[in-house]
């Protein structure tokens, strides 16, 4: 499945999962952005909108919550992952209601990730 | 509790002083226990591992925590095994107290600094590797192989290099340098002159006490016998270099140095000091921004006086993805070659089979770097003889066995390879170096890959599980037995219907390993991980789809195996295969990976299996398994410790005798007090072993003659038999659901099985042990031999000692233990009709045949 054209942000603290994430979503033809500070992030977000934003929730700064809520705000079109080492029923059930699209716990298996972000891709509005 | 003590044990009344009994139920909770906390530790492990298989994003936090809860694991694993075997195990915890302090110590970076500051080349192991930096570890690992030749020598470590930063008050220095290093806002005046200072400083350094001394013991041990004049080569080898970054020529090598402590101490603060070159420095910051503190040790080898030294390249990196070779070269040493002073010989050479030599652009080599000659050392230019300058550095049989060579490393290393050879005055080829070749790929224009594959055939897509990440390709070669494994050729593919640890043997000619069954967590994943072989699991039926021979392309990260050889996804391999391992969370994990799970206590019936053989995490947990299913087989034997109201006869069509103590789950509830016939049993090992037993034919012929049956009968009924050398007692069998202890005596033999049996494939083991009695040596000797045949054909590892047979088997999924479990059943039948006959060592043979044929009624022909 080829996806060119396809804008695909990464913001997470370690520089680990940017790295990771270009490399397995750049083999199949998304155009990647990864970002170890979330300010860089939204700065680039505004410049020129992404169509899937893959966020880390504890983070220096502007924490993953406040990302999914800016990105909502700016451009609701675009689907929030959030991805996290520090998943909890509470901080989920915050971000569904702040529209999150999904929420991962690390570590995961990046066949989950692809699921999750080919689901998001679907022209279809409602969530999964 | 080596072997020879169980071997003396066993003949002894006793192998460890009496302690008061404790009850079977208590005694068997406790093993299931100890093989809990086993298992939460292996879990933990192999949970690592799968993360590292490349399929999982994974950050610090985790890598963290998980070795928080391992070392919990172990702990508790370790106390658990004490209770059971009543502290018995005490050494545990001071064989495990360093091996922690290990772990942690990577944890925090510090793991080039414990360890010795010099070793002997040979002698690095995989847990030294942090200290002796990337070349060094790559040259030991290329020790081992006896493909190439590599110059002996030994390593000053990183360890020796905090020692001297210690020695000469640099720390404080040292570690404000490194803070500045990594730091937002970069003050680049202060940051030089904390460089200058440094380099300056380690140059200058004293070596501590008794360094030179160490020094000189090791440069005594170089061979000296028939070989030139000893120099010395000392290279930088520092932590990342080669293994994930190349560092090329960023640090200083001294060549053709005078064999003396002082002289070679001179070199190599060179060398150490070159950590702080500008060169270096620059690169760090550039290529390795997030990198951390960094350490260097140095590799200090024989200098071979070299008729010509190069390079060559296992691909070519300007066209990776043809099928050719390049290799350069020019007369004298490496040296002129690797920093480009001299011109050089090209030849393209191309990797069909059989080799061949495609391109030749020779140069004039009209200067050679060589020895200075006397003993002062050094390398100087020298002009080279008129005839010589137009001949080729290498001619075509060497040429052509150093491509071979490039081609085994390349496979051997799993990745494409950049190979420093040199070639002395016999023509004989070295290997000085070698190391991932970088292929760089231009940036902006990433090949849509996907488009790309549409012309391949898919054999088979979402393809079972990913063991290890990776693509690999060449001919399918079908592993049906292990003896397949001894002709497996060079780069060719492993398919396989089950997986097994034996596979190690060939893991580094494999380009990838497919089998049909299998799991990610299963020995031979773990193996894969650590060798980096790219595997896939539970591929079913892909050896119907594949022939033997056919090439194949298995890509073990999208799960796809194509049929004929994808040069773009080799060439996509070959350009971003470093990414993943530059990242330090993925070194991190591998390191802390390897030092835990490498196995070294492998087969429990060696001499090494002892608390001082446990290396790793990973070997403990193995010693205390084995400790803990030794505890149980003894409970058999010692009748004063059983409740014998518990024990209730059985009632089998064969008179075997057998009283059984169920300590749970064993029986049927409603199975008669006394007397309980084979349909009550539920015990399942147990009853594996029975229904062996009941084989028709197994336990007695119909037409042996009465007095023969008789005998046997009259020994099976009547226990207390005073006939000396006997064995008295009962056959006692203690049950549960998943367990037995079988302890079975007649006449002269005595017999143990102990198995545990659920589904849980790494807690399942087969223990059976025989001693014969009566008659000569050497028919007991035969008798042993005779049994230890038929269970090395179950895949049983087995040790004999004249007459005592010690077997044991496991990590076996439930089918498989029953099925050799109803084996050993009709064994211990087999082993009863064997009379005394081993007359002869050819009878033995024939014993075993007809077993293993199934023909039980081969004694019927002897009457």
């Amino acid at each position: 499945m080829s996806e060119t054209g396809m804008r695909l942000l990464v913001v997470d603290d370690e520089p680990i999962v940017g790295k990771r994430l270009k490399q397995v979503f750049g083999k199949v033809g998304f155009e990647v952005e990864s970002y170890t500070d979330s300010a860089a992030a939204l700065a680039a977000m505004v410049e020129k909108p992404f169509d899937i934003v893959v966020t880390d929730l504890k983070m220096q700064g502007i924490d993953g919550i406040e990302v999914l809520k800016r990105v909502r705000a700016m451009n609701p079109e675009t689907r929030v992952i959030i991805i996290t080492g520090y998943a909890s029923p509470d901080t989920a059930e915050l971000a569904e209601h702040e529209g999150v699209f999904a929420f991962l716990a690390k570590p995961f298996r990046l066949d989950e990730l692809k699921e999750v972000i080919y689901r998001a891709m679907e022209p279809n509005r409602t969530k999964a | 509790m080596a072997l020879r003590d169980l071997l003396k044990g066993f003949s002894a009344q006793r192998w460890f002083t009496p302690k008061p009994c404790r009850p079977l139920p208590l005694i068997f909770s406790l093993f299931r226990e100890v093989l809990k906390a086993n298992n939460q530790a292996l879990e933990l492990i192999a949970d690592i591992g799968e993360k590292l298989s490349g399929e999982y994003l994974f950050d610090l936090r985790y890598v963290e925590a998980t070795v928080e809860e391992m070392i919990a694991a172990m702990r508790r694993a370790i106390a658990a095994i004490n209770t059971l075997t009543q502290d018995r195990c005490a050494t545990l915890h001071e064989i495990f107290a360093p091996m922690e302090a290990r772990v942690r110590a990577i944890l925090t970076g510090r793991d080039d600094r414990e360890g010795p500051p010099l070793l002997w080349l040979a002698e690095v192991e995989p847990r030294h590797w942090p200290l002796v930096g990337g070349k060094a570890a790559h040259l030991s690992e290329l020790l081992h192989n006896h493909r190439v030749q590599v110059p002996e020598g030994f390593v000053i470590t990183s360890r020796f290099f905090h020692d001297l930063l210690d020695h000469n008050g640099l720390r404080p220095e040292f570690d404000l340098f490194e803070q500045r290093l990594t730091e937002q806002e970069v003050n680049e005046d202060e940051l030089e002159r904390l460089r200058l200072s440094l380099q300056k400083k380690v140059r200058e350094a004293a070596p501590p006490a008794g360094f030179l001394e160490a020094l000189t013991g090791l440069i005594a041990r170089f061979a000296t016998v028939g070989l030139p004049p000893l120099f010395l080569a000392i290279r930088s080898s520092a932590q990342e270099e080669d293994m994930d970054f190349s560092f090329a020529g960023q640090f200083h090598s001294v060549l053709q140095v005078h064999p003396g402590a002082e002289a070679v101490y001179r070199a190599y603060l060179e060398v150490a000091a070159s950590l702080f070159g500008a060169k270096a420095i620059g690169y760090r910051r550039q290529v390795f921004p997030e990198g951390g503190p960094m350490s260097i040790a140095a590799c200090c080898q024989r200098m071979i006086p070299a008729a010509a030294s190069g390079i060559i390249y296992s691909l070519d990196p300007m066209a990776p993805g043809s099928r050719n070779m390049v290799a350069v070269g020019a007369l004298g040493q490496g040296q002129a070659v690797v920093e480009g002073q001299v011109p050089t010989d090209f030849f393209r050479i191309s990797r069909g089979e059989p080799l061949k030599i495609v391109e030749r652009v020779l140069a004039a080599k009209h200067e050679a770097l060589r020895p200075k000659g006397g003993d002062g050392g050094g390398l100087a230019m020298q002009k080279v003889p008129e005839g010589q300058a137009e001949t080729p550095c290498l001619d075509e049989p060497n040429l052509l066995a150093l491509a071979a060579i490039a081609i085994h490393l390349e496979t051997f290393f799993k990745r494409p390879q950049d190979i420093e050879w040199t070639v002395d005055q016999q023509g004989k080829l070295y290997i000085l170096q070698s190391r991932p070749l970088l292929i760089t790929e231009s940036a902006r224009e990433k090949p849509l890959l996907s488009e790309q594959l549409e012309g391949y055939e898919l054999v088979a897509s979402d393809a079972g599980r990913v063991a290890q990440q990776g693509i690999g390709a060449g001919p399918a070669y079908w592993v049906e037995t292990l003896a397949d494994l001894k002709e497996f050729p060079e780069g060719a593919v492993l398919i396989s219907h089950r997986d097994s640890s034996q596979f190690v043997q060939v893991m580094h000619r494999a380009a990838a390993i497919v089998t049909e069954v299998g799991s990610p967590t299963s020995h031979m994943a773990t193996l894969c991980r650590e060798l980096r072989v790219p595997c896939l699991v539970g591929v079913s039926g892909i050896m119907a789809k594949v022939a033997n021979g056919e090439e194949i392309t298995v890509d073990a990260e999208d799960r796809r195996i194509y049929r004929g050889r994808v040069v773009e996804l080799l060439t996509y391999q070959a350009t971003t295969s470093m990414d993943l391992h530059m990242a330090p969370e993925f070194r991190l994990l591998r390191r802390i990976l390897r030092e835990v799970s490498r196995l070294n206590l492998v087969d429990p019936l060696m001499q090494e299996f002892r608390p001082e053989g446990c290396k790793t995490f990973h070997d403990v947990l193995r010693y205390i398994h084995e400790t803990a299913v030794l505890a149980l087989v003894e409970l058999g034997r010692d009748e004063s410790c059983l409740p014998g109201g518990l024990a209730r006869r059985l009632d089998l069509p064969i008179q075997a005798g057998i009283l059984a103590i169920d300590i749970g789950g064993g029986m049927a509830p409603d199975a008669p007090r006394d007397l309980v016939p084979f349909a009550a049993i539920r015990s399942i090992p147990f009853k594996a072993i029975l229904q062996g037993m009941l084989f028709p034919g197994a336990w007695h012929q119909e037409a042996m003659p009465v007095s023969f049956r008789d005998m046997m009968h009259s020994m099976m009924t009547t226990p207390q038999d005073t006939l000396s050398g006997q064995y008295t007692g009962h056959n006692i069998a203690i049950i549960s659901e998943n367990y037995v202890n079988l302890c079975f005596r007649f006449g002269y033999h005595f017999n143990i099985i102990d198995a545990f049996c659920h589904e849980v494939e790494r807690d399942n083991h087969i223990y059976f042990r025989f001693l014969g009695g009566a008659t000569d040596l050497a028919k007991r000797s035969r008798r042993a031999t005779l049994i230890a045949t038929i269970l090395e054909a179950f895949d049983f590892s087995v040790k004999t000692r004249g007459d005592l047979v010690i077997a044991r088997t496991g990590n076996l999924a439930r089918s498989e233990m029953e099925r050799t479990l109803d084996i050993l059943g009709r064994l211990i039948g087999f082993t009863r009709q064997l009379d005394v006959q081993m007359t002869d060592d050819r009878v033995v043979a024939r014993y075993a045949e007809a077993f293993l044929m199934g023909d039980y009624g081969v004694f019927a022909e002897k009457r």
